[in-house]
Protein backbone atom coordinates (compact mmCIF):
# COMPACT_ATOMS: atom_id res chain seq x y z
CA UNK A 1 0.00 0.00 0.00
CA UNK A 2 2.56 2.41 0.71
CA UNK A 3 4.81 1.57 -2.26
CA UNK A 4 1.95 2.24 -4.57
CA UNK A 5 1.11 5.63 -2.92
CA UNK A 6 5.27 6.71 -2.67
CA UNK A 7 4.83 5.29 -6.64
CA UNK A 8 1.91 7.68 -6.99
CA UNK A 9 3.85 10.34 -5.27
CA UNK A 10 6.53 10.02 -7.70
CA UNK A 11 3.84 10.84 -11.07
CA UNK A 12 2.28 13.73 -9.13
CA UNK A 13 4.60 15.78 -7.27
CA UNK A 14 6.18 16.68 -10.92
CA UNK A 15 2.97 17.17 -12.47
CA UNK A 16 2.29 20.79 -13.18
CA UNK A 17 -1.27 20.69 -13.47
CA UNK A 18 -1.17 19.77 -9.50
CA UNK A 19 0.47 22.04 -8.20
CA UNK A 20 -2.01 24.65 -10.63
CA UNK A 21 -4.83 23.25 -9.42
CA UNK A 22 -3.54 23.31 -5.76
CA UNK A 23 -2.60 27.25 -6.18
CA UNK A 24 -5.90 27.79 -7.64
CA UNK A 25 -7.57 26.31 -4.95
CA UNK A 26 -5.76 27.85 -2.29
CA UNK A 27 -6.68 30.94 -4.16
CA UNK A 28 -10.35 30.47 -4.90
CA UNK A 29 -11.49 28.68 -1.39
CA UNK A 30 -10.40 31.87 0.24
CA UNK A 31 -11.70 34.07 -2.34
CA UNK A 32 -15.02 32.93 -2.41
CA UNK A 33 -15.53 32.52 1.26
CA UNK A 34 -13.82 36.60 1.53
CA UNK A 35 -16.46 37.35 -1.08
CA UNK A 36 -19.26 36.21 1.07
CA UNK A 37 -17.51 37.34 4.27
CA UNK A 38 -17.69 41.25 2.78
CA UNK A 39 -21.40 40.81 1.59
CA UNK A 40 -21.78 39.55 5.03
CA UNK A 41 -20.08 42.51 7.05
CA UNK A 42 -21.60 45.12 4.11
CA UNK A 43 -25.23 44.37 5.51
CA UNK A 44 -24.51 44.03 8.99
CA UNK A 45 -22.18 47.30 9.97
CA UNK A 46 -23.82 50.37 9.97
CA UNK A 47 -26.63 52.14 12.41
CA UNK A 48 -29.60 51.47 10.40
CA UNK A 49 -32.16 49.67 11.66
CA UNK A 50 -31.91 46.85 8.73
CA UNK A 51 -28.23 46.45 9.51
CA UNK A 52 -28.95 45.52 13.47
CA UNK A 53 -31.34 42.97 11.92
CA UNK A 54 -29.55 41.89 9.29
CA UNK A 55 -27.13 40.93 12.62
CA UNK A 56 -29.35 39.61 14.62
CA UNK A 57 -30.48 37.01 11.59
CA UNK A 58 -27.42 35.41 10.21
CA UNK A 59 -25.50 35.45 13.59
CA UNK A 60 -21.99 35.32 12.22
CA UNK A 61 -21.45 32.63 10.05
CA UNK A 62 -17.65 33.08 9.87
CA UNK A 63 -17.24 32.92 13.49
CA UNK A 64 -16.70 29.57 15.49
CA UNK A 65 -18.10 27.30 14.92
CA UNK A 66 -20.44 28.56 12.17
CA UNK A 67 -17.27 28.89 10.36
CA UNK A 68 -16.67 24.67 9.83
CA UNK A 69 -20.12 24.74 7.89
CA UNK A 70 -20.19 28.03 5.76
CA UNK A 71 -16.80 27.42 4.71
CA UNK A 72 -17.39 23.95 3.46
CA UNK A 73 -20.57 25.10 1.86
CA UNK A 74 -19.10 27.75 -0.50
CA UNK A 75 -16.01 26.24 -1.11
CA UNK A 76 -17.48 22.86 -2.23
CA UNK A 77 -18.87 24.99 -5.01
CA UNK A 78 -15.46 24.26 -6.75
CA UNK A 79 -14.74 20.86 -6.93
CA UNK A 80 -14.65 21.63 -10.46
CA UNK A 81 -10.61 22.14 -9.93
CA UNK A 82 -9.83 19.23 -8.44
CA UNK A 83 -11.72 17.15 -10.65
CA UNK A 84 -9.83 18.27 -13.38
CA UNK A 85 -6.61 17.74 -11.89
CA UNK A 86 -8.55 13.58 -11.19
CA UNK A 87 -9.78 13.76 -15.18
CA UNK A 88 -6.05 14.37 -16.01
CA UNK A 89 -4.10 12.25 -14.11
CA UNK A 90 -6.16 9.02 -15.17
CA UNK A 91 -6.35 10.24 -18.70
CA UNK A 92 -2.50 10.91 -19.09
CA UNK A 93 -1.77 7.43 -18.12
CA UNK A 94 -3.73 6.11 -21.17
CA UNK A 95 -2.58 9.32 -23.48
CA UNK A 96 1.25 8.17 -22.53
CA UNK A 97 0.59 4.65 -22.70
CA UNK A 98 1.76 4.17 -19.52
CA UNK A 99 -1.33 2.32 -17.98
CA UNK A 100 -0.14 -0.73 -19.98
CA UNK A 101 3.90 -0.39 -18.98
CA UNK A 102 2.62 -0.12 -14.96
CA UNK A 103 0.99 -3.40 -15.48
CA UNK A 104 4.19 -4.75 -17.96
CA UNK A 105 6.56 -3.22 -15.16
CA UNK A 106 5.22 -5.69 -12.69
CA UNK A 107 1.92 -4.26 -11.06
CA UNK A 108 -1.58 -6.26 -10.94
CA UNK A 109 -4.10 -4.61 -12.49
CA UNK A 110 -6.15 -3.94 -9.34
CA UNK A 111 -2.89 -2.04 -7.85
CA UNK A 112 -3.15 -0.14 -10.97
CA UNK A 113 -6.73 0.88 -9.63
CA UNK A 114 -5.67 0.88 -6.45
CA UNK A 115 -2.98 3.31 -6.91
CA UNK A 116 -5.73 5.29 -8.81
CA UNK A 117 -8.05 5.48 -5.83
CA UNK A 118 -4.93 6.90 -3.65
CA UNK A 119 -4.54 9.45 -6.57
CA UNK A 120 -7.90 10.85 -6.18
CA UNK A 121 -7.64 10.43 -2.22
CA UNK A 122 -4.04 12.59 -2.24
CA UNK A 123 -6.68 14.97 -4.39
CA UNK A 124 -8.87 15.25 -2.08
CA UNK A 125 -6.98 15.39 1.36
CA UNK A 126 -5.19 17.97 -0.10
CA UNK A 127 -8.21 20.20 -0.99
CA UNK A 128 -9.70 19.60 2.97
CA UNK A 129 -6.59 20.97 4.28
CA UNK A 130 -7.29 23.85 2.25
CA UNK A 131 -10.42 24.10 3.45
CA UNK A 132 -9.63 23.53 7.14
CA UNK A 133 -6.99 26.19 7.13
CA UNK A 134 -9.50 28.78 5.56
CA UNK A 135 -12.08 27.90 7.70
CA UNK A 136 -9.94 28.37 10.72
CA UNK A 137 -8.53 31.03 9.48
CA UNK A 138 -12.12 32.47 9.12
CA UNK A 139 -12.70 31.33 12.39
CA UNK A 140 -9.91 33.41 14.08
CA UNK A 141 -10.23 36.40 12.40
CA UNK A 142 -14.21 36.80 11.72
CA UNK A 143 -14.48 36.98 15.85
CA UNK A 144 -12.36 36.54 18.29
CA UNK A 145 -14.28 36.62 21.42
CA UNK A 146 -15.93 32.93 20.36
CA UNK A 147 -12.64 31.48 19.76
CA UNK A 148 -13.72 28.71 22.58
CA UNK A 149 -16.23 27.38 20.48
CA UNK A 150 -14.21 25.94 18.11
CA UNK A 151 -14.25 22.06 18.35
CA UNK A 152 -17.88 21.75 17.85
CA UNK A 153 -19.31 21.39 14.19
CA UNK A 154 -15.77 19.85 12.97
CA UNK A 155 -18.03 17.25 11.63
CA UNK A 156 -17.35 18.90 8.87
CA UNK A 157 -13.99 18.48 8.47
CA UNK A 158 -15.08 14.54 7.50
CA UNK A 159 -18.30 15.53 5.67
CA UNK A 160 -16.39 17.81 3.46
CA UNK A 161 -13.90 15.32 2.75
CA UNK A 162 -15.98 12.84 2.22
CA UNK A 163 -18.09 15.15 -0.24
CA UNK A 164 -14.98 16.01 -2.12
CA UNK A 165 -14.03 12.42 -2.52
CA UNK A 166 -17.05 11.10 -3.51
CA UNK A 167 -17.16 13.99 -6.53
CA UNK A 168 -14.04 13.37 -7.21
CA UNK A 169 -14.54 9.46 -7.51
CA UNK A 170 -17.45 10.71 -10.41
CA UNK A 171 -14.85 12.78 -12.24
CA UNK A 172 -12.17 9.44 -11.94
CA UNK A 173 -14.86 7.11 -13.15
CA UNK A 174 -15.79 9.51 -16.47
CA UNK A 175 -12.20 10.33 -16.99
CA UNK A 176 -11.38 6.29 -16.97
CA UNK A 177 -14.06 5.09 -18.89
CA UNK A 178 -14.00 7.69 -21.39
CA UNK A 179 -10.08 8.00 -21.95
CA UNK A 180 -9.97 10.88 -23.44
CA UNK A 181 -9.27 14.04 -21.13
CA UNK A 182 -11.12 16.73 -23.28
CA UNK A 183 -14.24 14.67 -24.18
CA UNK A 184 -14.55 13.53 -20.42
CA UNK A 185 -14.30 17.19 -19.12
CA UNK A 186 -16.55 18.62 -21.19
CA UNK A 187 -18.94 15.91 -20.29
CA UNK A 188 -18.05 16.59 -16.60
CA UNK A 189 -18.65 20.37 -16.92
CA UNK A 190 -21.73 19.39 -18.85
CA UNK A 191 -23.40 17.47 -16.68
CA UNK A 192 -21.72 19.13 -13.28
CA UNK A 193 -23.30 22.40 -14.17
CA UNK A 194 -26.16 22.06 -16.08
CA UNK A 195 -27.63 18.43 -16.67
CA UNK A 196 -27.96 17.75 -12.88
CA UNK A 197 -28.65 21.28 -11.72
CA UNK A 198 -31.88 21.49 -13.49
CA UNK A 199 -32.71 18.07 -13.07
CA UNK A 200 -32.54 18.78 -8.91
CA UNK A 201 -34.48 21.84 -9.64
CA UNK A 202 -36.88 20.38 -11.72
CA UNK A 203 -36.81 17.04 -9.03
CA UNK A 204 -37.35 19.16 -5.68
CA UNK A 205 -40.63 20.65 -6.81
CA UNK A 206 -42.62 18.31 -9.26
CA UNK A 207 -41.14 14.93 -8.65
CA UNK A 208 -41.27 14.70 -4.61
CA UNK A 209 -37.14 15.83 -4.69
CA UNK A 210 -36.05 12.27 -5.94
CA UNK A 211 -32.93 14.80 -7.91
CA UNK A 212 -31.27 14.01 -4.36
CA UNK A 213 -30.55 10.93 -5.50
CA UNK A 214 -28.50 11.81 -8.79
CA UNK A 215 -25.13 11.09 -8.64
CA UNK A 216 -23.67 14.59 -7.22
CA UNK A 217 -27.10 16.01 -5.37
CA UNK A 218 -26.12 12.28 -3.13
CA UNK A 219 -23.23 14.12 -2.14
CA UNK A 220 -24.06 17.66 -2.10
CA UNK A 221 -26.58 16.96 0.50
CA UNK A 222 -23.74 16.15 2.56
CA UNK A 223 -23.23 19.91 3.19
CA UNK A 224 -26.42 21.62 3.01
CA UNK A 225 -26.72 25.33 3.03
CA UNK A 226 -25.58 27.29 6.00
CA UNK A 227 -27.79 27.61 9.64
CA UNK A 228 -28.34 31.36 8.92
CA UNK A 229 -30.57 30.42 5.34
CA UNK A 230 -32.64 29.30 8.03
CA UNK A 231 -33.62 32.41 9.62
CA UNK A 232 -35.64 33.68 7.05
CA UNK A 233 -39.42 32.28 8.00
CA UNK A 234 -40.67 29.11 8.79
CA UNK A 235 -40.45 27.19 5.70
CA UNK A 236 -36.81 28.15 6.05
CA UNK A 237 -36.22 26.67 9.14
CA UNK A 238 -38.23 23.40 8.51
CA UNK A 239 -36.51 22.87 5.26
CA UNK A 240 -32.89 23.78 7.19
CA UNK A 241 -33.91 20.91 9.95
CA UNK A 242 -35.14 18.56 7.31
CA UNK A 243 -31.62 18.93 5.30
CA UNK A 244 -29.95 18.18 8.32
CA UNK A 245 -32.12 15.55 9.06
CA UNK A 246 -31.15 13.81 6.10
CA UNK A 247 -27.23 13.77 6.40
CA UNK A 248 -26.94 10.85 7.95
CA UNK A 249 -28.79 9.13 5.34
CA UNK A 250 -26.90 10.76 2.86
CA UNK A 251 -23.57 9.99 4.44
CA UNK A 252 -24.52 6.08 3.89
CA UNK A 253 -25.86 6.96 0.37
CA UNK A 254 -22.51 8.91 -0.64
CA UNK A 255 -20.60 5.52 0.30
CA UNK A 256 -22.83 3.05 -1.14
CA UNK A 257 -22.44 5.04 -4.72
CA UNK A 258 -18.59 5.73 -4.05
CA UNK A 259 -18.03 1.69 -3.50
CA UNK A 260 -19.77 1.04 -6.08
CA UNK A 261 -17.76 3.52 -8.49
CA UNK A 262 -14.84 1.95 -7.22
CA UNK A 263 -15.82 -1.48 -7.74
CA UNK A 264 -16.97 -1.04 -11.25
CA UNK A 265 -13.78 0.50 -12.05
CA UNK A 266 -12.00 -2.88 -10.31
CA UNK A 267 -14.61 -5.18 -12.04
CA UNK A 268 -13.81 -3.19 -15.98
CA UNK A 269 -9.72 -2.99 -15.36
CA UNK A 270 -9.90 -6.81 -14.78
CA UNK A 271 -11.24 -8.11 -17.88
CA UNK A 272 -10.64 -5.54 -20.43
CA UNK A 273 -7.82 -5.44 -22.82
CA UNK A 274 -4.95 -2.55 -22.16
CA UNK B 1 17.83 -26.47 -21.48
CA UNK B 2 14.73 -25.16 -19.73
CA UNK B 3 11.87 -23.72 -20.87
CA UNK B 4 11.80 -19.87 -20.09
CA UNK B 5 8.11 -18.87 -22.05
CA UNK B 6 5.44 -22.28 -23.56
CA UNK B 7 2.48 -20.96 -25.16
CA UNK B 8 -0.32 -23.22 -25.57
CA UNK B 9 -2.44 -22.41 -28.06
CA UNK B 10 -3.27 -18.82 -27.49
CA UNK B 11 -6.11 -17.74 -29.56
CA UNK B 12 -7.63 -13.81 -29.76
CA UNK B 13 -10.06 -12.36 -31.67
CA UNK B 14 -10.90 -8.45 -32.32
CA UNK B 15 -14.56 -8.69 -33.14
CA UNK B 16 -14.46 -10.84 -36.29
CA UNK B 17 -11.22 -10.39 -37.04
CA UNK B 18 -8.62 -13.43 -35.76
CA UNK B 19 -5.43 -12.13 -34.60
CA UNK B 20 -4.25 -15.33 -33.36
CA UNK B 21 -5.11 -18.50 -34.44
CA UNK B 22 -4.13 -21.04 -31.86
CA UNK B 23 -0.64 -20.17 -31.93
CA UNK B 24 1.86 -21.94 -29.74
CA UNK B 25 5.82 -22.55 -29.36
CA UNK B 26 8.11 -22.73 -26.74
CA UNK B 27 11.39 -20.29 -25.62
CA UNK B 28 14.26 -22.35 -24.27
CA UNK B 29 16.47 -20.92 -22.24
CA UNK B 30 19.43 -18.54 -23.34
CA UNK B 31 18.15 -18.30 -26.58
CA UNK B 32 17.41 -15.63 -29.26
CA UNK B 33 13.97 -16.21 -30.59
CA UNK B 34 12.88 -13.81 -33.07
CA UNK B 35 9.36 -13.29 -33.45
CA UNK B 36 8.65 -12.79 -37.36
CA UNK B 37 5.36 -11.77 -39.86
CA UNK B 38 4.56 -9.47 -42.04
CA UNK B 39 2.02 -6.28 -40.38
CA UNK B 40 -0.72 -7.41 -38.92
CA UNK B 41 0.22 -10.95 -38.25
CA UNK B 42 -0.05 -11.13 -34.57
CA UNK B 43 3.45 -10.43 -33.17
CA UNK B 44 2.33 -7.54 -30.50
CA UNK B 45 -1.07 -9.19 -29.97
CA UNK B 46 1.08 -12.39 -28.96
CA UNK B 47 3.48 -10.40 -26.77
CA UNK B 48 0.89 -8.66 -25.55
CA UNK B 49 -0.89 -11.36 -24.13
CA UNK B 50 2.30 -13.17 -22.59
CA UNK B 51 2.71 -9.34 -20.90
CA UNK B 52 -1.19 -9.24 -19.32
CA UNK B 53 -1.59 -6.45 -21.85
CA UNK B 54 -4.31 -8.39 -23.35
CA UNK B 55 -6.43 -11.54 -22.54
CA UNK B 56 -6.14 -14.20 -24.40
CA UNK B 57 -9.58 -15.46 -25.82
CA UNK B 58 -8.54 -19.43 -25.41
CA UNK B 59 -4.92 -21.29 -24.36
CA UNK B 60 -2.22 -20.30 -21.76
CA UNK B 61 1.04 -19.43 -21.22
CA UNK B 62 3.20 -19.92 -18.38
CA UNK B 63 7.12 -18.41 -17.75
CA UNK B 64 9.30 -20.18 -16.00
CA UNK B 65 6.65 -22.81 -15.71
CA UNK B 66 4.22 -20.90 -13.50
CA UNK B 67 1.09 -18.97 -15.07
CA UNK B 68 2.15 -15.37 -16.16
CA UNK B 69 1.39 -12.81 -12.60
CA UNK B 70 3.29 -10.08 -11.52
CA UNK B 71 5.65 -11.83 -9.82
CA UNK B 72 6.75 -13.13 -13.20
CA UNK B 73 6.41 -9.96 -14.73
CA UNK B 74 8.94 -8.73 -12.60
CA UNK B 75 11.63 -10.95 -13.40
CA UNK B 76 11.18 -9.61 -17.62
CA UNK B 77 12.63 -6.82 -19.02
CA UNK B 78 10.19 -5.37 -21.60
CA UNK B 79 9.82 -3.14 -24.37
CA UNK B 80 6.14 -3.57 -25.99
CA UNK B 81 5.30 -1.15 -29.43
CA UNK B 82 6.10 2.37 -28.15
CA UNK B 83 8.22 3.74 -25.68
CA UNK B 84 5.43 4.64 -22.38
CA UNK B 85 6.49 6.87 -20.42
CA UNK B 86 5.49 10.20 -18.13
CA UNK B 87 5.74 12.55 -21.06
CA UNK B 88 6.63 15.43 -17.89
CA UNK B 89 9.04 13.51 -16.14
CA UNK B 90 13.01 13.04 -16.73
CA UNK B 91 14.59 9.98 -17.94
CA UNK B 92 15.80 9.01 -14.57
CA UNK B 93 12.35 10.18 -13.03
CA UNK B 94 10.40 7.72 -15.70
CA UNK B 95 13.30 5.22 -14.73
CA UNK B 96 12.59 5.57 -11.15
CA UNK B 97 8.99 4.70 -11.31
CA UNK B 98 10.35 1.67 -13.30
CA UNK B 99 12.08 0.69 -10.73
CA UNK B 100 9.65 0.94 -7.74
CA UNK B 101 7.17 -0.90 -9.68
CA UNK B 102 9.36 -3.63 -10.88
CA UNK B 103 11.40 -3.28 -7.91
CA UNK B 104 14.40 -4.21 -10.30
CA UNK B 105 17.66 -1.95 -10.07
CA UNK B 106 18.94 0.80 -7.89
CA UNK B 107 19.77 4.83 -8.42
CA UNK B 108 23.07 3.46 -9.53
CA UNK B 109 21.68 0.52 -12.01
CA UNK B 110 19.73 3.71 -13.33
CA UNK B 111 23.24 5.55 -14.46
CA UNK B 112 24.08 2.05 -15.63
CA UNK B 113 21.79 1.59 -18.28
CA UNK B 114 21.28 5.26 -19.15
CA UNK B 115 24.99 4.79 -19.97
CA UNK B 116 24.54 1.76 -21.88
CA UNK B 117 22.07 3.68 -24.20
CA UNK B 118 24.02 6.48 -24.03
CA UNK B 119 21.79 9.17 -22.35
CA UNK B 120 23.51 10.34 -19.79
CA UNK B 121 24.03 13.60 -20.87
CA UNK B 122 20.41 13.95 -21.42
CA UNK B 123 18.89 12.19 -18.52
CA UNK B 124 17.77 15.41 -16.32
CA UNK B 125 15.73 16.32 -19.55
CA UNK B 126 11.63 15.62 -19.78
CA UNK B 127 10.58 12.63 -22.24
CA UNK B 128 8.54 15.31 -23.84
CA UNK B 129 11.56 17.03 -25.08
CA UNK B 130 13.61 13.76 -26.69
CA UNK B 131 13.90 12.58 -30.11
CA UNK B 132 11.97 9.47 -31.30
CA UNK B 133 15.21 7.26 -31.20
CA UNK B 134 15.99 8.87 -27.83
CA UNK B 135 12.90 7.51 -26.40
CA UNK B 136 13.45 4.36 -27.92
CA UNK B 137 17.02 4.26 -26.23
CA UNK B 138 14.91 5.17 -22.68
CA UNK B 139 12.44 2.12 -23.14
CA UNK B 140 15.42 -0.58 -23.77
CA UNK B 141 17.12 1.40 -20.84
CA UNK B 142 14.00 0.85 -18.33
CA UNK B 143 13.98 -3.07 -20.22
CA UNK B 144 17.76 -3.43 -18.96
CA UNK B 145 17.39 -1.95 -15.42
CA UNK B 146 17.91 -4.60 -12.74
CA UNK B 147 19.82 -6.87 -16.13
CA UNK B 148 16.92 -9.16 -15.93
CA UNK B 149 17.75 -12.70 -17.05
CA UNK B 150 14.77 -12.53 -19.47
CA UNK B 151 13.65 -9.66 -22.03
CA UNK B 152 11.03 -8.96 -24.28
CA UNK B 153 11.50 -6.59 -27.35
CA UNK B 154 9.02 -5.54 -29.56
CA UNK B 155 10.39 -3.97 -33.01
CA UNK B 156 14.00 -2.81 -30.82
CA UNK B 157 15.26 -0.72 -33.43
CA UNK B 158 12.30 1.67 -34.44
CA UNK B 159 13.10 5.25 -34.74
CA UNK B 160 16.83 4.52 -34.84
CA UNK B 161 19.57 5.71 -36.92
CA UNK B 162 22.00 3.17 -38.84
CA UNK B 163 24.59 3.51 -35.90
CA UNK B 164 21.60 3.16 -33.13
CA UNK B 165 20.98 -0.26 -34.81
CA UNK B 166 24.27 -1.17 -35.28
CA UNK B 167 24.06 -0.62 -31.33
CA UNK B 168 21.59 -2.08 -30.05
CA UNK B 169 22.26 -5.20 -32.68
CA UNK B 170 25.73 -5.39 -30.54
CA UNK B 171 23.93 -5.12 -27.87
CA UNK B 172 21.89 -7.96 -28.09
CA UNK B 173 24.81 -10.31 -29.05
CA UNK B 174 25.84 -9.19 -26.33
CA UNK B 175 23.49 -10.12 -23.35
CA UNK B 176 22.76 -13.36 -25.32
CA UNK B 177 26.77 -13.90 -24.66
CA UNK B 178 25.92 -13.45 -21.08
CA UNK B 179 22.96 -16.09 -21.19
CA UNK B 180 20.22 -13.46 -21.18
CA UNK B 181 16.81 -15.19 -23.07
CA UNK B 182 15.72 -12.82 -25.80
CA UNK B 183 12.47 -12.71 -27.15
CA UNK B 184 12.35 -10.38 -30.05
CA UNK B 185 9.62 -9.19 -32.58
CA UNK B 186 10.63 -7.57 -35.97
CA UNK B 187 9.73 -7.31 -39.57
CA UNK B 188 13.79 -6.11 -39.74
CA UNK B 189 14.88 -10.17 -41.38
CA UNK B 190 18.38 -9.27 -41.91
CA UNK B 191 18.66 -8.13 -38.12
CA UNK B 192 16.98 -10.89 -36.91
CA UNK B 193 19.09 -13.17 -39.11
CA UNK B 194 22.27 -11.56 -37.36
CA UNK B 195 21.26 -11.91 -33.83
CA UNK B 196 18.91 -14.67 -33.25
CA UNK B 197 18.94 -18.15 -32.85
CA UNK B 198 15.34 -19.30 -33.38
CA UNK B 199 12.60 -17.70 -34.84
CA UNK B 200 8.65 -18.32 -35.43
CA UNK B 201 7.23 -17.09 -38.62
CA UNK B 202 3.65 -15.66 -38.17
CA UNK B 203 1.21 -15.10 -40.47
CA UNK B 204 -1.96 -13.41 -40.02
CA UNK B 205 -2.35 -15.07 -36.77
CA UNK B 206 -1.37 -18.37 -38.11
CA UNK B 207 2.25 -19.93 -36.72
CA UNK B 208 3.89 -21.59 -39.82
CA UNK B 209 6.97 -22.65 -38.52
CA UNK B 210 9.31 -22.23 -34.96
CA UNK B 211 12.59 -23.53 -34.21
CA UNK B 212 16.21 -23.38 -34.34
CA UNK B 213 17.17 -20.69 -37.22
CA UNK B 214 19.66 -23.80 -38.75
CA UNK B 215 16.27 -26.23 -39.18
CA UNK B 216 13.92 -23.55 -39.98
CA UNK B 217 16.04 -22.37 -43.10
CA UNK B 218 17.77 -25.52 -43.94
CA UNK B 219 14.75 -27.90 -45.12
CA UNK B 220 17.08 -28.44 -48.51
CA UNK B 221 20.44 -28.22 -49.49
CA UNK B 222 20.72 -25.58 -52.83
CA UNK B 223 24.28 -26.03 -55.01
CA UNK B 224 25.43 -23.25 -57.23
CA UNK B 225 26.99 -24.38 -60.24
CA UNK B 226 28.10 -22.44 -62.89
CA UNK B 227 30.38 -23.16 -66.17
CA UNK B 228 30.86 -21.16 -69.71
CA UNK B 229 28.37 -23.68 -71.66
CA UNK B 230 25.20 -23.07 -69.17
CA UNK B 231 22.84 -24.61 -71.68
CA UNK B 232 24.52 -27.90 -71.54
CA UNK B 233 25.22 -27.70 -68.23
CA UNK B 234 21.19 -27.66 -67.61
CA UNK B 235 20.76 -30.28 -70.31
CA UNK B 236 23.28 -32.59 -68.31
CA UNK B 237 22.62 -31.97 -64.55
CA UNK B 238 19.05 -33.34 -65.61
CA UNK B 239 20.67 -36.81 -65.94
CA UNK B 240 21.96 -36.00 -62.34
CA UNK B 241 19.98 -38.68 -59.56
CA UNK B 242 18.50 -37.52 -56.16
CA UNK B 243 18.07 -33.84 -56.70
CA UNK B 244 14.44 -32.03 -55.76
CA UNK B 245 14.42 -29.38 -59.01
CA UNK B 246 16.59 -27.30 -61.04
CA UNK B 247 16.23 -23.87 -61.44
CA UNK B 248 18.53 -21.46 -63.69
CA UNK B 249 19.07 -18.21 -62.10
CA UNK B 250 21.23 -15.62 -64.98
CA UNK B 251 23.94 -17.44 -65.49
CA UNK B 252 24.07 -19.78 -62.97
CA UNK B 253 22.44 -23.07 -61.74
CA UNK B 254 20.69 -24.28 -59.06
CA UNK B 255 19.74 -27.61 -57.67
CA UNK B 256 17.82 -28.14 -54.66
CA UNK B 257 18.51 -31.68 -52.88
CA UNK B 258 16.61 -33.12 -49.66
CA UNK B 259 18.27 -31.81 -46.88
CA UNK B 260 21.95 -33.83 -46.26
CA UNK B 261 21.96 -35.42 -49.40
CA UNK B 262 23.60 -32.69 -51.42
CA UNK B 263 27.30 -34.37 -51.86
CA UNK B 264 29.53 -31.81 -53.79
CA UNK B 265 32.23 -33.96 -55.02
CA UNK B 266 30.00 -35.75 -56.58
CA UNK B 267 28.65 -33.21 -58.56
CA UNK B 268 32.14 -31.88 -59.93
CA UNK B 269 32.98 -35.71 -60.72
CA UNK B 270 29.56 -35.66 -62.78
CA UNK B 271 30.27 -32.85 -64.85
CA UNK B 272 33.65 -32.87 -65.22
CA UNK B 273 33.10 -36.93 -66.77
CA UNK B 274 30.28 -35.00 -69.23
CA UNK B 275 33.20 -32.59 -70.40
CA UNK B 276 32.24 -29.38 -68.68
CA UNK B 277 34.45 -27.74 -66.39
CA UNK B 278 32.67 -25.64 -63.73
CA UNK B 279 34.08 -21.97 -62.68
CA UNK B 280 31.31 -21.91 -59.89
CA UNK B 281 30.45 -24.72 -57.22
CA UNK B 282 29.15 -23.44 -53.71
CA UNK B 283 26.54 -24.45 -50.90
CA UNK B 284 23.89 -22.01 -50.60
CA UNK B 285 22.86 -21.01 -47.06
CA UNK B 286 19.09 -20.01 -47.93
CA UNK B 287 18.70 -16.59 -46.52
CA UNK B 288 15.81 -15.74 -43.86
CA UNK B 289 14.50 -13.20 -46.29
CA UNK B 290 14.23 -16.06 -49.09
CA UNK B 291 12.77 -18.08 -46.35
CA UNK B 292 9.96 -16.00 -45.25
CA UNK B 293 8.58 -14.74 -48.58
CA UNK B 294 8.30 -18.66 -49.15
CA UNK B 295 6.66 -19.39 -46.57
CA UNK B 296 3.96 -15.77 -46.07
CA UNK B 297 3.43 -15.98 -49.97
CA UNK B 298 0.27 -16.59 -50.84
Amino acid sequence: MLALIQIEWLKIKKYPAFWWMLGIVALTYPGINAMTYYGYLKATTGKEVTNNIAKMLLGNPFAFPETWHSVAYFSSFFILLPSIVVIMLVTNEYTFRTHRQNIIDGWSRNQFITSKLFDVLIVAIVATLVYVVVAGGFGIYADSSVLYQWSSQLQYIPLFLLQTFAQLSIAFLLGYLVKKAFIALGIFLFYYLIVENIAVAYARFKMNDIGRFLPFEISDRLLPSPAFFSRFGKDAKASYDHALAIVPEHIAYTIVLTAGIWLICYAVHKRRDL
Amino acid sequence: MQTVLSLNTIAKAYGPIKALKGVSFDVPEGCVFGLLGPNGSGKTTLLSIILDILKADTGSFSWFGQPGSPATRKQIGSLLETPNFYQYLSAVDNLNITQAISGRGNAAEIDRVLEIVKLTERKKSKFSAYSLGMKQRLAIAAALLGDPQVLVFDEPTNGLDPVGIAEIRELIKELAQRGKTIIMASHLLDEVEKVCTHVAILKRGTLLTAGAVDEVLSNEDIVEVSSNDIHSLLAHLAEFPNYTHIKQEANKVQIFFPVGTAKMEDINRFCFEKGIVLNLLLVKKKSLETKFFELTND
